[in-house]
């Protein structure tokens, strides 16, 4: 059984926000317009953050991808009445809508703030809808939702490995994101192979885990930026 | 409804497999045969090309079944299509490896967009107004060849005009084919972030009237001179790929960035150093490290060879540019000049590259040679790590088209002057082709009062925008899944590449493709015009029949359709040739300050409007996904906003989020403040894309467009925009309202940018 990590390399990450658009393409997450976005309601599984250093003229500005670090002890599992938030056994955070209640426990505890609520149906001015996915669940009102790691395409590749009797090799799943990402700098594999891509960068000196010392044990490793000399 | 009703209805449509069971006959579900061989749940892949920017990266289709809402015989129901899903870039496309940025990602709902036009429209309303009414596509291209024909009986040929998007390719070739044979002048192109100022330098410099390519993936030191070239320009995706690469792809190895430019863009903010500059004063540090370069001996003068030719006191070492020099023109300090010079020195091959706000003033030539010169005199022309020309597929000598290439059309200004003057030469009809000018040109132009005056107008456009809504006659184009896609990379690869991908799914509306409309309209004519392709795909098979295939005894054809396109090594027969002007006679260039439209002291800002990372240029602002994803440097949605450094906020009273009045010469607006470290004390910039008057329900209304303040400043030898160039005032005029939208709420107090702030 694997367990699925990720890494991203800052040195790479170029803040372009190519994931973020392919998250909402593949997984069909709905846009709630300007006023429910203001109200703080928008839903984005994965957002690049920003952070400033310095005054002009002397400025320095980091981003940072940050998506469900699918935790290896999540604190937003055990606060779940209904086990709608649970751990799967290669290693995921998922996210079971039709047991979930909508008590909104888990987005409380969630210390990386990656979890969003249904406060409507989600909607799509027609023929919009066309494009949906036809494999990923549409969320509905009163439900909290969040990244998978695109366990739709985990699913599909491991399945069809199966069929054509062939080991899933290092490389075959990439989630979205990981897909779309024109500067390479994220990296999806099972962090049990030792020889995964994902394995190798999660060792390298540059790593670090977000909020790792929460004990929230990440999958998601980021390899620092590194300065001029 | 009664219960009589009630079971007449199931009763009618229940072998149609109707789902009444709240006895609502909206909730009927009529499920109607599908046209096609549907197999559902099962995903194919197809090649596709990405139509949201000139790059042309490759993309691959994911199509699979979809309910699309038919009506049949007066019956609303359902049918199964195939339809687009998902785009993904083409793993092995030169261009994009695999990645796709963020516009083309949301591309895919140009195809699906609840505003798309579905049918030709004749206009039925008063110009403007925006009122149409369905025609048929016969009526509506007999329509067009009756103007066309009343135009050449008499003998007025030259009142045809083409304003559109500077397109290449085979559609650029079929437009450019339609005009000259029909004896109508050349295309005028309008972008407003438009490269061809660019170009101008690359022919005066390399011989090659191109964009430029860089191979990041090898170099160990990249300056840029405003170049957003990880966000928006030139060919983004393909750059990114390089520039990771560059830091991370080489064991031992992470090269050096560094980005000159006096608002940080979102590649700026991926910098080792960021390097703010006076506006206009690019070309000055760049012939500022010249100087040391050659000073130190590190290479001679000659190196540039032509390049440095055209830069005056170039073969003495550039004297007037000692970094005290540098440092009084460009504000950059003389230890920062010399650091610069030293890495540049030490850390090669490195290469260096200019593009938008840099170029976007009227002194931007002088900027573009100065660079170029550098890069001459670094050696990094057509060496690994430095910067190249893809070479060209040159798709007339390969569809045998006749005639002789137009030279350049008139540009916008000059077409919409000369339209206001009238005359016998005026425009009569118009076509228009992907280009939204009464959007994005500066007002003083005049665009939307020419267009006023032109008596007929044709559109091929598929969305109602400011431009437009001017037409007369519109008349649909299929979206790009929907079509046979094309495009010939100018930059962005190594080896010369055409992409080429069949329709991915069949047409969702009554539209159809441009350039058989025009091929259709060109039989049509009482002289026909006599083009030699029957069709778009006709014109593709005979242009990628020539090509060498890949496989002994293949054909490039079904090659190029399975895979997406062709690329490799190109027989010198079909290279298209440069197109160089002469570089000798010209007068050696030398610094000239930049104008600036507007008294300094009655507007003591730089107005700086800048390529939006979600809307490019307005042209993406319709798609909602991209409304709602966050800037990447400002986390807002949905929104506009005015960056203004804290120091200057300071003297002016302003605080995040405030209303803020910014007034030129030209105009005036009012939008949010965003206070940001990220620029200089004495520039204000705001992102192009919003404040459309006439383009979606997602656009439509939202937000400011900067263009409308924008001074008609143009660089002399190219008449190209300088966009740059113009002065305004601030003035706080109130609180927060709400008009600004931040997903990360802010790194200020609660509620400072508007009412509720209940983050989840």
């Amino acid at each position: 059984m694997p367990r699925w990590g990720m890494a991203a390399d800052l040195d790479r990450c170029t803040g372009c926000g190519a994931c973020v658009t392919a998250c909402h393409a593949e997984n069909n997450i709905s846009t709630v317009g300007p006023y429910q976005a203001m109200r703080g309601r928008a839903k984005h599984w994965i957002r690049v953050e920003r952070y400033w250093e310095g005054e002009f003229p002397d400025v320095r500005l980091k981003f940072r991808p940050v998506m469900c670090m699918q935790c290896g002890n999540a604190p937003c599992e055990p606060v779940c009445p209904t086990y709608a938030s649970q751990h799967t056994a290669d290693g995921l955070n998922a996210q079971v809508y039709n047991r979930c209640i909508g008590t909104r426990y888990c987005a409380n505890a969630c210390p990386y703030t990656v979890r969003f609520f249904d406060f409507f149906n989600p909607e799509w001015d027609k023929p919009l809808h066309l494009q949906l996915n036809p494999d990923v669940s549409l969320r509905e009102v009163g439900v909290m939702e969040k990244c998978t790691f695109c366990v739709q395409r985990i699913k599909a590749a491991t399945i069809q490995a199966k069929a054509d009797d062939v080991e899933l090799k290092d490389g075959d799943i990439k989630p979205a994101c990981v897909q779309s990402c024109p500067a390479q700098a994220l990296v999806f594999g099972d962090l049990d192979d030792p020889d995964s891509a994902v394995s190798r960068l999660s060792e390298s000196p540059r790593g670090s885990k977000l909020l790792e010392d929460l004990g929230t044990q990440p999958a998601v490793t980021y390899l620092s930026r590194q300065t001029l000399a | 409804m009664d219960r009589r009703s009630f079971i007449k209805l199931t009763a009618v449509s229940g072998t149609t497999a109707a789902l009444a069971s709240c006895g609502n006959p909206e909730n009927q579900l009529v499920r109607f045969v599908p046209d096609e061989d549907i197999v559902p749940g099962q995903a194919t892949w197809k090649p596709g090309v990405c139509p949201l920017c000139a790059a042309g990266c490759g993309l691959t289709v994911r199509v699979m079944d979809a309910d699309k809402d038919v009506v049949r015989d007066g019956q609303a129901g359902v049918v199964k299509i195939y339809a687009a899903k998902k785009l993904e870039g083409s793993t092995d496309h030169p261009v994009n490896h695999g990645g796709l940025c963020t516009r083309g990602q949301a591309s895919i709902q140009v195809t699906y967009h609840p505003d798309r036009i579905t049918q030709p429209l004749k206009r039925s309303g008063t110009r403007g107004e925006a009122k149409y009414e369905p025609i048929s596509w016969d009526d509506a291209v007999a329509e067009l060849v009756g103007r066309l024909d009343a135009l050449a009986g008499a003998g007025n040929q030259r009142a045809l005009a083409l304003l559109g998007q500077a397109r290449t390719g085979h559609r650029g070739l079929v437009v450019q084919q339609f005009l000259q044979h029909f004896g109508a002048p050349a295309p005028v192109r309008w972008e407003f972030f438009g490269d061809d100022l660019l170009r101008r330098a690359n022919a005066l410099s390399f011989g090659k009237a191109q964009l430029p390519t860089f191979d990041l993936a090898n170099a160990r030191f990249v300056l840029s001179f405003g170049a957003d070239f990880l966000g928006t320009w030139n060919s983004p995706v393909s750059q990114s790929h390089g520039y990771g690469a560059m830091r991370q792809g080489r064991a031992g190895i992470r090269g050096a960035f560094v980005q000159v430019e006096a608002r940080m863009s979102q590649t700026g903010a991926n910098a080792d150093q960021w390097v703010p500059v006076r506006p206009g004063t690019d070309g000055v540090l760049a012939l500022g490290l010249a100087h040391l370069l050659m000073a130190a001996k590190v290479v001679t003068p000659a190196s540039a060879a032509r390049a440095g030719a055209l830069i005056d006191g170039w073969s003495d070492g550039l004297p007037a540019y000692s970094p005290d020099a540098v440092e009084k023109l460009t504000g950059v300090a003389a230890a920062k000049v010399e650091r610069l010079a030293r890495q540049m020195a030490d850390m090669r091959p490195g290469v260096a590259m200019i593009g938008g706000p840099a170029l976007a003033h009227t002194n931007g030539l002088f900027s573009a040679l100065a660079v170029n010169a550098l890069n001459g005199l670094m050696g990094s022309v057509d060496q690994p790590g430095g910067v190249s020309f893809t070479p060209q597929f040159d798709v007339a000598a390969a569809a045998r088209a006749t005639g002789t290439a137009p030279g350049a059309g008139a540009s916008l200004e000059q077409w919409a002057a000369g339209t206001l003057a009238g005359g016998s030469g005026a425009t009569q009809v118009l076509l228009i082709d992907g280009a939204n000018p009464v959007f994005a040109a500066p007002r003083a132009w005049r665009v939307r009062e020419a267009l006023e005056k032109v008596p007929y107008i044709v559109s091929f456009g598929s969305f109602l925008d400011e431009t437009s809504a001017l037409a007369d006659l519109i008349l649909p184009d299929h979206s790009f899944l929907e079509t046979w896609a094309e495009n010939v990379p100018e930059s962005g690869s190594g080896v010369a590449v055409a992409t080429v991908a069949p329709p991915a799914m069949a047409p969702l509306h009554q539209t159809r493709a441009t350039v058989d409309v025009l091929l259709d309209a060109g039989r049509r004519l009482q002289k026909p015009l006599n083009l030699p392709w029957e069709s778009l795909e006709a014109l593709l098979g005979a242009t990628f029949a020539v090509l060498p295939p890949a496989a002994e005894g293949g054909d490039a054809w079904s090659e190029a359709q399975e895979k997406g396109g062709w690329w490799g090594a190109l027989p010198a027969a079909l290279v298209a040739a440069a197109g160089a002007p002469a570089a000798s006679g010209m007068t050696p260039v030398a610094f000239v300050e930049p104008q600036f439209d507007g008294d300094a002291a009655q507007y003591p800002l730089h107005l700086l409007p800048y390529a939006s990372t979600t809307f490019y240029d307005g042209s993406a602002a319709h798609l909602p996904w991209l409304q709602e994803m966050p800037d990447p440097l400002t986390s807002a949605m949905w929104s506009s906003w005015v960056e203004v450094n804290p120091t200057t906020a300071a003297t002016l009273g302003i605080r995040d989020g405030d209303l803020l009045e910014v007034t030129s010469a030209h105009g005036t607006l009012q939008s949010a403040a965003v206070l940001t470290p990220g620029i200089a004390p004495d520039i204000v910039a705001m992102p192009m894309g919003q404040g459309h008057t006439q383009f979606t329900r997602y656009a439509t209304g939202r937000g400011e467009n900067p263009a409308s303040l924008l001074a008609p400043l143009t660089e002399a030898t190219t008449g190209a925009l300088a966009w740059a160039a113009t002065r305004v005032k601030v003035a706080r005029v109130g609180d927060p309202d709400g008009r600004l939208v931040l997903f990360a709420g802010g790194s200020h107090e609660e509620g400072r940018h508007g009412p509720g702030e209940e983050h989840r």
